[in-house]
């Protein structure tokens, strides 16, 4: 039995700023669908920021969600793209906490999981999952400006003016930022090519 | 064997498309608290202004999403369809007990109000007043 077919149906269509509209106006069909939306981007862009740690990407996640609703009744249609705003609050609260932490983690190359070595294909799998927890560490490495732009370009597929408008800042420092933290990237993970199952073909 | 140790930009994207092919998924648990901080937050319908210009809602959308916004909304405050499929089912079993009026239930009753029923005058009738004089 599909649930609140009624109110969901007919503003699937409807685009966020649209749907925040309706949302301020006491809807709650555009707040599930809002929700559904927006509440997983959200989450992935806070996971990789924070560096994998899921359960403060949750609450980053939530948080930033109620500042969305809380925005909501003064928001001014055509002024800024939902997104856009909210990958700047998720932006600005992960740089929050990972400041407040002190931490940053420095999270060195050393404390990722070993890496599975000699047996390629057979594990697969694992291979898959030791390339992401290098490329997390290597991420949580790079300095937050970086991070952000990287993260935003490659991760989120945002355009370049995009991420410009996200971390306010003009295009061209958003070309430099991605430049340097792919350079950066590339350092940290030096050496590592075989290790991360790239190193058989040449 | 010649060891190559760069890591190439190729090298790079594929380690962010593998990113990208595994972003977390919301548990429920953070789905139900953002919906329930949606709802804590949302203004009331009644008070809340009349919609922008651009909102103006196509035809085709116009039957559902104006009649039933109140209905939606207590659909939703009452925790979905099926809940409230809960609750109209318990109003027609209350309706049903009062019309039928099991014998179990009129024992009940009586034992609670008294088999007898007793006339209190709470407000002296106008009678008396009036033929005080």
């Amino acid at each position: 039995m599909p649930r609140d077919t009624t109110a969901e149906a007919p503003t699937e269509a409807l685009e966020d700023e649209a749907l925040l509209a309706l949302y301020a106006r006491g809807d709650p069909g555009a707040a599930r669908l809002l929700a559904d939306r927006l509440t997983p981007r959200v989450l992935g862009y806070a996971a990789r920021l924070l560096g994998g740690d899921r359960a403060e990407a949750e609450d980053v996640a939530q948080e930033a969600m109620v500042r969305l609703w809380r925005a909501a009744p003064g928001w001014r249609a055509g002024e800024a793209r939902v997104s856009t705003w909210m990958y700047r609050v998720v932006t600005n609260l992960c740089t929050d906490r990972l400041r407040a932490r002190g931490r940053r983690r420095a999270v060195t190359l050393e404390e990722a999981p070993e890496v599975a070595d000699g047996a390629p294909g057979a594990v697969a799998g694992l291979i898959e999952a030791d390339r992401q927890a290098a490329l997390l560490s290597a991420l949580a490495a790079l300095p937050d400006r970086q991070r952000q732009a990287i993260v935003l370009r490659h991760i989120e597929g945002l355009a370049n003016p995009e991420i410009a408008a996200v971390m306010e800042i003009g295009v061209e420092a958003v070309e430099s930022l991605t430049a340097r933290a792919r350079r950066g990237l590339s350092a940290l993970l030096a050496g590592r090519r075989e290790d991360l199952g790239y190193g058989d073909d040449d | 064997m010649a060891m190559t140790t760069e890591i190439r930009p190729d090298d790079l994207d594929a380690l962010f498309a593998g990113l990208r092919a595994d972003a977390p998924v919301p548990s429920d648990a953070l789905m139900a608290r953002v919906l329930a901080d949606a709802l804590a937050e949302q203004p009331r319908a009644a008070a809340a202004p009349p919609a922008p210009a651009f909102l103006t809602v196509p035809p085709t959308m116009a039957r559902a999403a104006h009649p039933p916004r109140l209905w939606a909304r207590i659909v939703a405050a009452l925790g979905g369809a099926v809940a409230v499929a809960g609750v109209g089912s318990a109003a027609l079993a209350g309706l049903m007990v009062g019309f039928v009026q099991p014998a179990a239930l009129n024992g009940l009753t009586d034992a609670v109000w008294g088999a007898t029923y007793e006339t209190v005058e709470l407000m002296p009738s106008v009678d008396a007043l009036m033929t005080e004089e």
